[in-house]
C-alpha cells in the first residue's frame, strides 16, 4: 500500500500539470512544453521569497502565483501572438524554445544546486490504512483535489469558465457571442502558468527544486494529460494519479532506476492502444 | 439602420466583394440573395468583423463601427447567426443562450431568457441537453435565440435553410416574420432565393462580390432575370405544393 501513498502525492503534481495542459490545449488546440517549467520556476521563487526574503508563508504564495500569472500573460501575448505565421507546429516550437529559454534563465538567476524550501506545515508522519504518510505529502493531494473542485465548478458553473469552453468548441461563433477569443487565450496561459506555479510550490518542500526538474515534470505531466485524453478536465486528474500509482508500484518491484522509464511505457501503450486517452473525447462535429 | 458604403474585402489576392453598399431601414426586413461563392457570406462577416475589410465604410446608427475588433460589435446591438449555425455543441441549450448575452449583464440575461424560451418552446423543452443532440432545425432556432438574448436591434442571419427540411424551412421563416411583426430588423442572406424574397420586404441581388440588382421582394420575384438565373425554370418549390 505505501506505493499507493507515495503515487497519489506524485500523481498531484502530474495531474496540476496535465490539468495545465489541457486547459492550453482546449482553448488554443496547443501543446505548451513550458508547462514543466512554470512547476520550476513556482518552486524556485517559493524559496527565493521564503527562504531568501524570509516573507510569510500566504504572502509568498501570494507574491508567487501574481509574478507566475504575468509570466503567463507575457508568455502569451508577447511571444505567441505576435507569430506572422501562426501554424500550430509553429507557436509548439515556440513554446519549446520558451521552456529552454526559462531554464536557463532559471539557472542563472538560482544556480545549479537544489534548493530546499522550507515545510509549510509541521512535518510529521501520520500512518494510513496499510502504511504511513507524510503530512506534507497530503496536503500536496488535498491541495489537488481543492483545485480541481474549484476549476471545475469555474469552468461548469460562471460565466467566464463557460466562455473557455465556448471557445473550445467553436471560436468563431464565441466572437460572435462577444466573447473576447484573444483575451480567454491569454487567460488560458496565465492560469495554467498558476497551475504549474502551485504544483512546483506545493512539492518544493518534499522534493527539492533544481532548474533541469521542469523537463520530468512536462513530460510526466504531457503523459498523464494523454492517459487521461488530451483536453478532458477529469481524465488529466485520473490521468496524474493513475501515472503516480503505477509509477510507484513499478519503483516497488523493479529497481527505481527503471521508474521514469515506466511513465513512457504507458504514454507509448496509450498511444498505440487508444490514442484518445481513457477519457478522451472527439471534438464534436458540426453536422 | 445600417449602411454599408463601398465595402471591399478581400482573401489574399482575389476579391471576394467589390464596392458592395447596403442600407437597411430600422424595422425592415431585407434579403440578400445570391448563389454560391457570391459573397454573401463575405458580407455578413465582415459587417460582424470576422474578415478585415479592404476598403469602404460600415456605419451602424451613425457610428463607423468597421473599425472596431469583432467581439465588441455586438454591443452596438447586431447579431449574427452564422453560416451553418455554429451552436457550441458540447454546451447544454441553456448554456448556448447564456453565452449569447456574455456582453450583457446578468440580470438582463434572465430576464431575455424567459421571454426567449416562451418564443422557442422546443428550446425550452430541451434546454439541459448538449445542443449537439439538438436537430437541424432545433440547432438553428437555437442559434436565432443565441442571437437575440443580447436583444439586439439588427439581427443578421446567414442562410437559415441550409440543410434543412422544407418544412423546417418554412417553420424558420415564421418564426423570422413573427419577430420581424415584434420590430426587429432583420438582414438575411440567402440562396434559397424564393423563400427569401416570399418573407422579405425588400431584396438585394449580388453576384461574383457585386450587387446587380436591387427592389421591392415582389418586383424581384416577378423579374425574368431573377426567375432565370435563381429560382429555375420551374420555380415553385416543392414546399408552396
Amino acid at each position: 500500500m505505501q506505493f499507493f501513498y507515495s503515487g497519489l502525492t506524485s500523481g498531484s503534481i502530474y495531474a496540476l500539470v496535465a490539468i495545465g495542459f489541457n486547459i492550453i490545449y482546449n482553448t488554443t488546440g496547443l501543446i505548451n512544453f513550458a508547462q514543466g517549467e512554470f512547476v520550476v520556476l513556482g518552486g524556485m521563487l517559493m524559496y527565493t521569497t521564503l527562504t531568501i526574503l524570509g516573507l510569510p508563508v500566504s504572502v509568498a504564495f501570494l507574491v508567487t502565483f501574481i509574478i507566475m500569472f504575468i509570466v503567463g500573460v507575457v508568455f502569451e501575448k508577447f511571444f505567441l501572438r505576435y507569430v506572422k505565421l501562426k501554424t500550430e507546429t509553429n507557436l509548439i516550437a515556440i513554446t519549446i524554445a520558451l521552456a529552454v529559454i526559462m531554464r536557463g534563465i532559471a539557472m542563472v538567476i538560482w544556480g545549479r544546486d537544489s534548493l530546499a524550501v522550507p515545510p509549510y506545515i509541521e512535518d510529521k508522519t501520520i500512518s494510513v490504512i496499510g502504511g504511513s504518510m507524510n503530512s506534507q505529502s497530503i496536503l500536496v493531494i488535498i491541495v489537488c483535489f481543492f483545485v480541481a473542485i474549484i476549476l471545475s465548478s469555474f469552468f461548469k458553473y460562471t460565466k467566464y469558465g463557460k466562455a473557455f469552453r465556448a471557445c473550445y468548441d467553436d471560436q468563431t461563433a464565441a466572437t460572435i457571442c462577444g466573447i473576447n477569443v484573444n483575451m480567454i487565450r491569454m487567460l488560458s496561459f496565465a492560469i495554467a502558468s498558476l497551475l504549474g506555479a502551485l504544483a512546483g510550490a506545493i512539492i518544493a518542500p518534499i522534493t527539492f527544486v533544481t532548474y533541469t526538474d521542469g523537463i520530468m515534470a512536462g513530460l510526466k505531466g504531457f503523459a498523464a494529460a494523454i492517459i487521461g485524453g488530451l483536453g478532458s478536465f477529469w481524465g488529466g486528474l485520473f490521468g496524474g494519479f493513475a501515472l503516480g500509482v503505477i509509477e510507484g508500484f513499478f519503483a516497488f518491484v523493479l529497481p527505481s532506476g527503471f521508474k521514469d522509464a515506466f511513465a513512457f511505457i504507458i504514454l507509448l501503450l496509450i498511444l498505440f492502444i487508444k490514442p484518445t486517452g481513457l477519457f478522451g473525447k472527439k471534438k464534436a462535429v458540426r453536422v | 439602420m445600417l449602411k454599408v458604403t463601398s465595402l471591399s474585402v478581400n482573401y489574399g489576392f482575389v476579391n471576394a466583394i467589390r464596392n458592395v453598399s447596403v442600407h437597411i431601414k430600422k424595422g425592415e426586413f431585407v434579403a440578400l440573395i445570391g448563389s454560391n461563392g457570391a459573397g454573401k457570406t463575405t458580407l455578413l462577416n465582415s459587417i460582424m468583423g470576422l474578415v478585415p475589410k479592404k476598403d469602404g465604410e460600415i456605419i451602424f446608427k451613425e457610428t463607423d463601427i468597421s473599425k472596431n475588433p469583432p467581439h465588441s460589435r455586438i454591443s452596438y446591438g447586431i447579431s449574427l447567426v452564422p453560416e451553418g449555425r455554429r451552436i457550441f455543441p458540447n454546451m447544454t441549450v441553456m448554456e448556448n443562450v447564456e453565452m449569447g448575452g456574455y456582453s450583457k449583464k446578468r440580470s438582463e440575461v434572465v430576464s431575455k431568457m424567459d421571454e426567449i424560451f416562451h418564443f422557442f418552446p422546443i428550446l425550452q423543452e430541451r434546454r439541459t441537453q448538449l445542443a449537439g443532440m439538438l436537430s437541424g432545425g432545433e440547432q438553428q432556432m437555437l442559434a436565432i435565440a443565441r442571437a437575440l438574448i443580447s436583444s439586439p436591434d439588427l439581427l443578421l442571419m446567414d442562410e437559415p435553410s441550409m440543410g434543412l427540411a422544407p418544412l423546417v424551412v418554412k417553420e424558420v421563416y415564421e418564426k423570422l416574420s413573427m419577430l420581424k411583426n415584434m420590430g426587429l430588423t432583420i438582414f438575411l442572406v440567402e440562396q434559397n432565393a424564393m423563400a427569401a424574397l416570399k418573407y422579405a420586404d425588400r431584396g438585394y441581388v449580388i453576384e461574383n462580390g457585386r450587387i446587380i440588382m436591387q427592389g421591392k421582394s415582389d418586383e424581384l420575384i416577378s423579374d425574368n432575370e431573377i426567375k432565370r438565373a435563381y429560382l429555375g425554370k420551374e420555380y415553385k418549390e416543392k414546399w408552396e405544393r
